[in-house]
C-alpha cells in the first residue's frame, strides 16, 4: 500500500477523537474516585477498631507523605503517555517518592530490631490489602492509561503501580494502625518497591502500539 | 517561536478540525507532514531502502492516527508530532535489529547447482514419480520453498510474500531440500 492510499484510507469516515482531558485533570479524577475506594475498604476493614501506642504525628505525616505521593505519581503517568510533554511531573513525582521513603525510613528504622522482620507474619495482612485491594485500582488506571500514547511504557507502568501502591498502602496502615517501624518499612517499602519493578517490567504488555491495519492487511 | 501564520500553527488548526471529524482536514494534515517525516526518517535511517522508509513513514501516520485525541489544541503541534515520530523511530531501529539478530544470513547460494557433478544428476531427475515421491517426504519448509521457487517459479520475493518467510531463510531452505534430494535419489540408482 503506498503512503497515498494510506492517507485517503485513514481519512476516510474519519471518527471524531475529543482531546483528553489534561494530565493533572485526569489524575485528579483518578486519584478522587480512587481515594473513595480505598476509604470504604478501609472502613470496611475494621478502620475504626482503635490506634495503638507509638500511632501519633509522625504516623500521620508519613500517611500524608504516600498520599502526595500517590497523586504526583498518578500526575506522571498520565502526562507520560501525553506526547510531547515535558519530563517535570516525573521530577515532581520522585521528589516526592523520595520524601515518604526518607521519612518512612528515619520514622521506623531508629533502634530497629530486624530480627524480628521476618518472623512479623501479621504483615502479610498489609500485603494482601496493597495487592488485594490495590489490583482493580490498577486495572482502572491502566484503561485510562491505554488511551493515551505508549511512549514509554515501563516509566508508564511504574508511576501506575506506585500511584496505586503507595494508595492502598495508606489504606492498610489506617485499616490496621501500626507504629512506623522497621517491620512496616520492611515489607511495605518491599511489597511497594516490587509493586513499582514488577509492573516496570511488564509495561510493554500493558502499553503498547495498537495500530490500524492498513488496507492490503486486511 | 511561531507566528500566527506559521505553517505550524495551521497543522494544529488542521488537527484540531481532524479531532472534530473533518476528514478533509486530516487528509491535508497527513499529506503535510508526511514530507517532514520522510525527510527525517531518511536523514536518521541512511541505510535504509525506498521501501523500508515508506514503511516506518506509514507506521508513524498509523501511530498519529492511533493517538490523535491526545493532541492538546491548546499546544504547539510540532513538538507532540516530534515526540511520536521519535518513539516510532526507535521502535523501528529496536525491531530492525531485533529482526537481524534472529535472520541467519548466507551467501547467495546456487539454487541451481553449477558444477557438471550436479547438472548431471539434475539431468538424471527424468523418474517424475521418484520425484515427487522425494519431494514429498521433504520437511514442510523445504517442499514449500522447492514447491514455490522451482515448480511454480515464483520470484525469491514473491516466494517469500506467500510463504510468510524471509528471503534468506527459503535460500537456506531451498538449498538444503536440494541437498536432500540429490541424496535421495542417489541413493534409489544405487
Amino acid at each position: 500500500m503506498n503512503t497515498d492510499d494510506l492517507v485517503r484510507d485513514l481519512a476516510h469516515d474519519l471518527e471524531p477523537a475529543a482531546p483528553l482531558r489534561r494530565p493533572a485533570v485526569r489524575a485528579g479524577a483518578w486519584f478522587a474516585g480512587a481515594t473513595v475506594y480505598v476509604a470504604a475498604l478501609a472502613i470496611g476493614m475494621g478502620f475504626v477498631s482503635g490506634y495503638p501506642d507509638g500511632v501519633g504525628v509522625t504516623f500521620w505525616a508519613v500517611q500524608v507523605a504516600a498520599i502526595v505521593t500517590s497523586l504526583l505519581a498518578s500526575a506522571a503517568a498520565f502526562a507520560s503517555v501525553i506526547p510531547g510533554l515535558s519530563s517535570r511531573s516525573h521530577w515532581l513525582a520522585f521528589a516526592a517518592a523520595a520524601l515518604w521513603l526518607v521519612m518512612l525510613a528515619a520514622t521506623s528504622t531508629a533502634g530497629a530490631d530486624w530480627s524480628a522482620v521476618s518472623s512479623a507474619t501479621h504483615e502479610w495482612w498489609c500485603v494482601g490489602f496493597i495487592v488485594a485491594g490495590g489490583a482493580p485500582l490498577l486495572v482502572v488506571l491502566a484503561r485510562m492509561l491505554r488511551r493515551g500514547a505508549p511512549l514509554n511504557p515501563a516509566t508508564t507502568a511504574a508511576f501506575a503501580a506506585l500511584s496505586v501502591a503507595a494508595l492502598a498502602n495508606v489504606g492498610a496502615c489506617i485499616s490496621l494502625p501500626h507504629a512506623n517501624n522497621a517491620i512496616t518499612f520492611a515489607w511495605h517499602g518491599g511489597v511497594i518497591a516490587a509493586a513499582t519493578m514488577g509492573a516496570a517490567a511488564c509495561g510493554r504488555l500493558l502499553f503498547f502500539w495498537r495500530l490500524a491495519p492498513k488496507r492490503t492487511e486486511r | 517561536m511561531t507566528t500566527p501564520d506559521s505553517p505550524l500553527d495551521t497543522l494544529g488548526d488542521l488537527m484540531r478540525a481532524a479531532q472534530q471529524g473533518d476528514g478533509a482536514a486530516y487528509a491535508q494534515l497527513l499529506r503535510m507532514i508526511a514530507p517532514r517525516i520522510r525527510q527525517v526518517v531518511r536523514r536518521q535511517r541512511g541505510f535504509a531502502g525506498a521501501a523500508e522508509v515508506e514503511d516506518l513513514v506509514q507506521d508513524v501516520l498509523l501511530s498519529v492516527h492511533a493517538v490523535r485525541s491526545t493532541y492538546d489544541p491548546s499546544r504547539p503541534f510540532e513538538p507532540w508530532l516530534t515526540a511520536i515520530l521519535r518513539n516510532r523511530l526507535v521502535d523501528g531501529a529496536r525491531r530492525y535489529w531485533r529482526i537481524a539478530r534472529r535472520e541467519v544470513k548466507v551467501d547467495d547460494l546456487d539454487v541451481t547447482f553449477p558444477d557438471l557433478e550436479a547438472k548431471e544428476e539434475s539431468a538424471d531427475l527424468s523418474d517424475a514419480a521418484a520425484l515427487r515421491e522425494a519431494v514429498r517426504a521433504l520437511p514442510e519448509q523445504q517442499r514449500q520453498a522447492i514447491e514455490l521457487l522451482k515448480l511454480k517459479e515464483l520470484s525469491l520475493k514473491e516466494a517469500a510474500q506467500v510463504s510468510g518467510t524471509s528471503i534468506g531463510a527459503l535460500k537456506v531452505a531451498t538449498h538444503r531440500a536440494m541437498a536432500t534430494l540429490r541424496m535421495t535419489l542417489a541413493k534409489r540408482r544405487e
